[in-house]
């Protein structure tokens, strides 16, 4: 007769590097529920930024997250914006958009090595974090800082891209696409990653759709959207890209959306550095923002990043309301871990790339059925289980693979 | 593809009983109030026969003399529909939509943690994003509410550390 | 000082296990910590490795300005771990609240849940800095236990 074990994980796991607690509850090996706690990062910005100016508020929001920190201050800024009827520079549009895109470099380049980590696949994380230092050095030349760029002004930018930088980019850009187009072969032709990714925390179109997954998540399940087609913004208009689809709805799927969205980016950054348009880099702000409401969309690296901004005549706001892309992630996890191994945990949980400090925190909690045992498991124990199993059940074994020869 | 202002235009033919106000701020932005009454049913109009089948999420507001629920949602051309409904001041309560949207669940638990606003028909669970022991009352983006109120006696309980 | 306490003073120095602990940071520091780990820092040639559990650990590098849910958490996991144990709060957050000091949710400073011995700015803390900041630390250990070595053989 089965009976159920309750592993509580977390909330302090090495490898998500956030706080998140998850309580699994397992029937045998199969998972029969999961329960997705977050909260622990909750800060209370909202709240914070009523009481400071618009100004002061940017500076607050860019840090929400450290991986899309341009992205939510962008976002926000667009919906003061919006509100202040300011149109800002074409100029200003494209670094904008510039800078958003390697941000979603290095956050991609971040989440394979991530992803790579927690499937035991410890040299392509050294491999795409090596990658991704260009990306970082590029970001510190451009802005000034490896994180919180700070680049956006109220009416525009703050800093302009030289001729000089631009040569750099390219270059930059250049290395880099050899070396994703390999990441790319190593996503659809290294035998071991496909059997170890397939079939994993699959969730389907329909699924997909009522549990609001966003981004490479619910592309990877066939669901076409992406805000910088379908609701574009700063310079995204005047450029051509794909929005990259996968049908495999899966984890597989969602590796092999994410690096292809890298080999757009490198596009996209072409383009952009080709037709960028002479001009000023942003137009005066006025320091009271006339009354109304504006809601900002901006795509993420991790979907679809929704800002709205209410204000009074004064200058400070007088609500503000973010939702980070990995809440609507978070609740499609539970329904992916259906009847899958507990093995399978790590990976899927690492696969909708959370930010929880976007989000504020996740809980996954693991009750086991069948054996009637409750269990603490950290996550570091989790994912050594979780290599382990597959290695005896799948025989799949990423030392044996030949070295990565780039 | 039809724009906010025809989209705006149409909805408030349809459902002009339904419709308390309704306006196109810009392309693919479109205002709407409802009469809290007839909340459900125009939301699930709106949803399942005008094609805004996305829930972005959930805004709550203090009003001061009233609260305001703001639904976000988006088509798939882009266009977002921002569905508002008032809440009387004393007992603020909206119906919930985690029916249609699943996912509509942590946004509804934080209108009612941090705003105090109750959400009919939302299953039981554990509360987001305020921590289990945070004092009952105590609504955090609430205009009348600020640090000070919190009881002190919740951080001295726990600390740990240098006290301030 | 007995032989068996210089071999492991010479572990703790040489080859410091160190854990990390993400206190509702806002991810900044946390990836720049991983970052160390990486090629281009590499803070393994100091012989720091990235341990999962604070019983095996001597350093607890804290990030975040510690919200009202983890605070307790964080207590518990500086209890578990064995003595000597250091604590390096990375990052302005983690130093004294940073962006975030003020608000409702957060205590505003790792000091205000458990004693830091050393202090990492920046917003967020870079990898060179954080390194720089391990290796302070440990000569800083190094050095006192120089001290009461001293004074040991000063009492005999």
């Amino acid at each position: 007769m089965s009976k159920k074990v309750v592993i509580p994980i977390g909330p302090q796991h090495p490898a998500l590097k956030e706080p998140a607690s998850f309580d699994v509850t397992l029937k045998g090996e199969r998972v029969a529920d999961i329960l997705v706690k977050v909260g622990y990062n909750h800060r209370g910005i909202e709240k914070a930024c009523e009481e400071r100016t618009f100004l002061q508020s940017v500076y607050l929001v860019e840090r929400v997250c450290g991986i899309c920190s341009h992205s939510h201050s962008t976002c926000f800024i667009q919906a003061i914006e919006e509100l202040a009827n300011l149109k800002i520079p074409p100029r200003a549009a494209y670094i904008r958009s510039l800078i958003g895109e390697l941000e979603r470099i290095h956050s991609h380049l971040l989440w394979l090595g991530v992803a790579a980590h927690e499937i035991g696949f410890d040299t392509l994380l050294m491999y795409s974090w090596r990658d991704r230092e260009i990306v970082m050095d590029l970001l510190a030349l451009l802005t000034g800082n490896r994180v919180n760029y700070a680049v956006n002004v109220i009416g525009g930018v703050r800093k302009d891209v030289s001729e000089e930088e631009k040569d750099q980019i390219l270059k930059a850009v250049d290395i880099l696409e050899e070396r994703t187009k390999y990441y790319v072969q190593v996503a659809t032709e290294e035998v071991t990653l496909i059997e170890r990714l397939s079939k994993v925390g699959y969730i389907s179109h329909e699924d997909a759709l009522k549990y609001g997954a966003v981004g490479p998540t619910g592309r990877a399940s066939g669901i076409k959207r992406d805000i910088r087609k379908d609701d574009p913004y700063a310079a995204y208009g005047e450029v051509d890209f794909e929005v990259i689809t996968d049908d495999h709805c899966d984890v597989y799927g969602r590796a092999v959306v994410r690096v292809k969205e890298l080999m757009q980016s490198y596009s996209i950054i072409r383009q952009l550095l080709k037709k960028l348009p002479q001009g000023p880099l942003s137009v005066v702000a006025p320091r009271l923002i006339p009354a109304g409401e504006a809601v900002s969309r901006y795509e993420a690296p991790r979907g679809e990043d929704i800002h709205f901004v209410k204000s009074n005549g004064t200058d400070k706001p007088e609500r503000v309301k973010l939702r980070a892309p990995t809440l609507a992630n978070v609740q499609s996890v539970a329904k992916m871990l259906e009847d899958g191994y507990l093995a399978d945990v790590p990976i899927v949980i690492a696969a909708i790339d959370p930010c929880f400090s976007c989000t504020d925190r996740m809980i996954v909690a693991v009750n086991n059925v069948s054996t009637a045992k409750e269990d603490r498991m950290d996550w570091k124990t989790l994912r050594e289980f979780s290599i382990d199993w597959y290695k005896k059940n799948r025989g799949v074994d990423f030392t044996k693979l030949k070295k990565l020869d780039k | 593809m039809k724009t906010a202002n025809e989209i705006a235009q149409k909805l408030k033919e349809t459902y002009s009983s339904y419709i308390l106000d309704i306006s196109a701020q810009r392309e693919r932005r479109v205002w709407v109030e409802v009469d809290p009454k007839y909340f459900r049913e125009s939301f699930e109009s709106f949803v399942l026969k005008e094609g805004f089948s996305i829930l972005s999420t959930i805004s709550g507001l203090d009003l001061k003399d009233k609260f305001q629920v703001i639904y976000h949602m988006s088509s798939e051309d882009g266009v977002v529909l921002s569905i508002k409904v008032n809440a009387e001041r004393e007992n603020p309560s909206v119906p919930t939509i985690t029916d249609l949207f699943p996912a509509a669940e942590l946004s509804e638990r934080e209108l009612e943690d941090l705003l105090g606003i109750n959400v009919t028909g939302l299953i039981q669970g554990r509360r987001y994003p305020l921590p289990d022991n945070w004092p009952k009352g105590q609504y955090p983006l609430r205009k009348d509410w600020n640090i000070s109120m919190l009881d002190k006696k919740t951080e001295k309980e726990t600390d740990g550390g240098k006290n301030e | 000082m007995k032989i068996i306490d210089k071999v492991i003073n010479w572990a703790r120095l040489k080859s410091p296990w160190v854990i990390h602990f993400n206190a509702g940071a806002c991810n900044g520091c946390d990836i720049e910590v991983v970052a160390a780990l990486t090629p281009t820092y590499d803070i393994e040639r100091f012989g720091s490795i990235l341990r999962g559990t604070p019983r095996h650990a001597d350093v607890l590098l804290c990030s975040g300005p510690v919200t009202r849910q983890l605070k307790d958490r964080l207590v518990r996991i500086y209890e578990q771990m064995p003595e000597p144990k250091f604590v390096i709060a990375i990052g302005a957050c983690a130093c004294s609240g940073g962006a975030i000091d003020g608000c409702y949710s957060v205590v505003s400073g790792v000091d205000r849940a458990v004693p830091v011995s050393m202090y990492i700015p920046g917003c967020p803390a870079s990898p060179d800095a954080i390194i720089d900041g391990v290796v302070k630390l440990l000569k800083s250990y190094e050095d006192s236990l120089k001290q009461a070595d001293e004074k040991n053989e000063n009492g005999k």
